[in-house]
């Protein structure tokens, strides 16, 4: 049955082409629209270098005092001390990796301006993140308790600063007139991983910030390492826990508000949402509002086809409801037909996305960011496949199958 | 003729309804494209108000140790007076972090008699700002050295902010109340608006005022206007004189010619990407239009032969399925229209209403065109038809 569906779908296609090339335009762009915007959301969502360990980590990112009677409110990152105080004390943190937000300064090579985005980390955000060290190693406990001044610097400011030499471990590297050896080289973050782009890395201790000084707002935020994937919602509830007996410290405020949040929740909250809200649901609806808003023009334009060519088919389904075919029977086929017309069009949509990520990567856009098509975008592409096909085909299918049997035949 | 035409319409309205709701959708989308477009373009057309080039911005991070409070100001003032000095510069001034082109917003409120002016931009100044913009003087003076003690702190505002609460009376001299009405500030000056945000938003209401010796330890930028000569030899000097002089912190040069493209970009790119998107739809939608009403005249072929055989011309055939078209274009944008109103009247966004006006007016002109435009090739094959061919189908 579905394979005389498909003669059929086929023989329709080729009999009006201009028709079949606007319906297949139309989808196909609808769909690489979808598919190169859903690439940019799996590449901000999932797990991406050098933050592999997404499961299995919580992230801290800001530091929230309110006074709930004037409705006041102050929000910055969050303390090296609230990290090194409170929460490296909990039980069910494995690691913590503690980095402070990146600051830019200049070097000036051969008349040339460098600009340098550096960040402060403690030793373990080395094993909590995966960077990949093209040469050299992190920096250790000892030498950040030593306030050695030793740098990682990033693959681009190697190569904007020293030039194309094979290795320059031990070399040094000025920053706002202070030399830093360097000791290891990792490969370029992109962009998009807000929280753990820089072009050097360098130990807390050297900081020129009180780095001891018990506040809870500073600089800093952290990603929390549970030991097992299992473990999360134990160390969430403990993080929770621990947040109810932190002092606030300052007489202005009553409230206070800090959140161990898992990834999405982590960048919703900086979005939509504020310390007691994570967002997510806010953020969600409107990306559904306006993916429904994009589809509409497209959906209204298909059905508007669709209608049309159906009843250039009058007869034919005439003929077909004479003969005892029912109203379902038409409409299941309809849809189906509708479907493959959906799918060539979204087998078409995949290769022009593919184009545009293609033209997308190797002009390089945006900086570093090297979007694919993976599994799950794929995955995301056929749902939207079956949603559009669906929603295009049904209202036409319905009202084919109303076709009254003598009006349609009477019509040739 | 116009009567009969709807009427014909009227009676296929059902079958009509997906045409019309096409239409309707793509006004709206069209009228979001202008309404953006109008906007940025009224903005960009009114003057900068101020001069970005050979200006660098000089960031440090303000942790001098001294708490004595006279000897960080000997500290700075000594640090300006060295960097005026420096044959390469033609002026210098401290500033809060909300300069033009930055991101930093620091806002506040007016209380003049009776009301309140919110979302004031409060830029903190050093004395040499104006000079460093080179900003237009519009009225009154720029600040001295006495301000700075008066009872009254004396306050510069922009012609925005003068408009909103003076109108057309006089400003210089007055005093308005501040924030919580507690205080009181004195104008001094009215300076021409400038676009603080990019080439593509408006100035806004902003104030000036002298950034005291309090606010000196709070301050972490300094505004550098260069000679011409100025190459990245100086800046490089000018680097590590910053760097030996504040030893505790780092140092970030920017030139807020490249931070004016940046804030630019940010507007810039995303209307790039929502008109690709739009002419794109719009595209669809042509297609989609052209194919629709083809068919519907392929469909009439009878109705046409017998009108041609009692001797209507071509011309009038055509002429009468592309007005067709139009009516029912003009149904849909009857109903986009009343939606679109609902933006100026109520003054959605904070947007100009003569924003939305020319957006609605041009966003019509557009969906006319591009029905006309779908109307006319199969126009033109309805009026190609023979009669005796045509009639002989029947």
């Amino acid at each position: 049955m579905l394979r005389n569906y498909f003669k059929i779908a086929i023989a329709v296609l080729k009999r009006r082409k201009f028709f079949t090339f606007i319906s297949l335009f139309g989808i196909s762009f609808t769909l690489t629209i979808l598919m190169v915007g859903t690439a940019f959301l799996d590449k901000v969502i999932s797990p991406d270098y050098p933050d592999y360990k997404r499961e299995r980590s919580l992230y801290v990112g800001s530091m929230e005092l309110q006074n709930s009677k004037e409705g006041w409110l102050n929000r910055s990152n969050v303390s090296f001390y609230f990290f090194d105080h409170y929460v490296s004390r909990l039980k069910s943190v494995e690691k913590i990796g503690i980095s402070s937000y990146s600051k830019a300064s200049n070097a000036y090579i051969n008349k040339k301006k460098i600009v340098i985005n550096y960040k402060y980390t403690n030793a373990d955000y080395w094993r909590v993140l995966e960077y990949r060290f093209l040469e050299g190693k992190p920096y250790a406990e000892q030498q950040i308790l030593h306030a050695e001044r030793v740098a990682v610097i990033s693959k681009a400011i190697k190569k904007a600063y020293f030039g194309d030499v094979s290795s320059v471990v031990g070399q040094y590297i000025s920053a706002d007139e202070v030399n830093y050896r360097v000791i290891g080289v990792v490969d370029n973050v992109a962009k998009t991983m807000r929280n753990f782009a820089g072009d050097m890395f360098l130990p807390y201790t050297v900081s020129k910030e009180n780095y001891k000084k018990p506040d809870l707002m500073g600089s800093y935020s952290a990603v929390l390492l549970a030991r097992s994937k299992a473990d999360v919602p134990k160390m969430k509830l403990e993080f929770d826990q621990m947040m109810k007996k932190v002092p606030i410290g300052n007489k202005e405020f009553d409230r206070l508000y800090c959140n161990a949040d898992y990834f999405f929740a982590s960048i919703t909250r900086g979005i939509t949402g504020d310390g007691k809200d994570s967002g997510i649901t806010k953020a969600v609806s409107v990306l559904v509002a306006l993916v429904i808003l994009f589809l509409l023009l497209p959906t209204i334009n298909l059905v508007n086809i669709n209608i049309t060519r159906i009843m250039e088919r009058s007869s034919e389904i005439g003929v077909r409801k004479a003969f005892g075919a029912s109203s379902r029977t038409l409409v299941y086929q309809f849809i189906v037909e509708n479907m493959i017309l959906t799918f060539l069009g979204g087998l078409l949509g995949l290769l022009f996305s593919a184009l545009m990520i293609y033209f997308f990567n190797s002009w390089n856009l945006m900086d570093g960011v090297r979007l694919s098509l993976n599994f799950s975008v794929l995955m995301y592409s056929f749902l939207a496949c079956v949603f559009f096909g669906l929603i295009s085909g049904v209202y036409p299918a319905w009202r084919m199958s109303r076709l009254n049997v003598v009006k349609a035949l009477k019509a040739q | 003729m116009v009567k009969h035409l709807f009427k014909l319409i009227w009676n296929k309205r059902r079958h009509n309804f997906l045409f019309l709701s096409e239409i309707l959708v793509s006004f709206l989308v069209i009228f979001a494209v202008f309404s953006f477009l109008v906007y940025y373009y009224m903005n960009y057309r009114k003057p900068m108000g101020l001069a970005y080039d050979r200006v660098w911005s000089v960031n440090y991070n303000s942790n001098q140790q001294s708490k004595n409070m006279d000897s960080l100001v000997i500290f700075y003032e000594d640090l300006q007076k060295a960097l005026k000095s420096m044959p390469m510069v033609e002026a210098v001034s401290y500033t809060s972090n909300n300069f033009p082109y930055s991101s930093g917003i620091m806002t506040t409120g007016l209380s003049p008699a009776g009301k309140k002016v919110y979302n004031v931009n409060n830029y903190m100044v050093g004395d040499d700002y104006n000079k460093v913009w080179k900003m237009t003087l519009l009225e009154g003076r720029w600040f001295n050295p006495e301000d700075k003690v008066a009872r009254n702190k004396a306050i510069i505002i922009n012609e925005s902010l003068r408009k909103e609460i003076f109108g057309k009376a006089p400003a210089i001299g007055k005093s308005v109340g501040d924030y919580e009405d507690k205080g009181k500030l004195k104008i001094i000056g009215v300076v021409q608006d400038f676009k603080a945000n990019g080439d593509f938003w408006p100035a806004g209401y902003a104030l000036f005022s002298p950034l005291d010796s309090g606010y000196l330890k709070h301050t972490n930028v300094l505004l550098v206007k260069v000679r011409p000569e100025a190459d990245a030899g100086f800046e490089s000097s000018l680097y590590k004189f910053m760097a030996s002089r504040l030893k505790n912190s780092s140092i970030e040069i920017q030139h807020l010619s490249e931070m004016r493209d940046a804030k630019n970009e940010q507007t810039i790119i995303p209307m790039l990407i929502f008109m690709i998107i739009a002419s794109f739809l719009i595209i669809n939608v042509a297609l989609g239009l052209f194919g629709v009403l083809w068919y519907n005249i392929n469909q009439r072929r009878g109705e046409i032969g017998l009108r041609r055989a009692l001797g209507a011309s071509g011309n009038s055939v055509s002429g009468q399925l592309i007005s067709e078209s139009l009516i029912l274009a003009t149904m849909s944008l009857a109903v986009g229209c009343f939606f679109a109103l609902q933006f100026p009247i109520m003054n959605v966004f904070n947007v100009p209403s003569i924003v939305y006006v020319i957006a609605i007016f041009l966003s019509i002109a557009f969906i006319y065109v591009l029905v006309f435009v779908c109307a006319l090739y199969p126009g033109k094959q309805a009026a190609a038809i023979h009669p005796a061919v045509a009639l002989h189908e029947e």
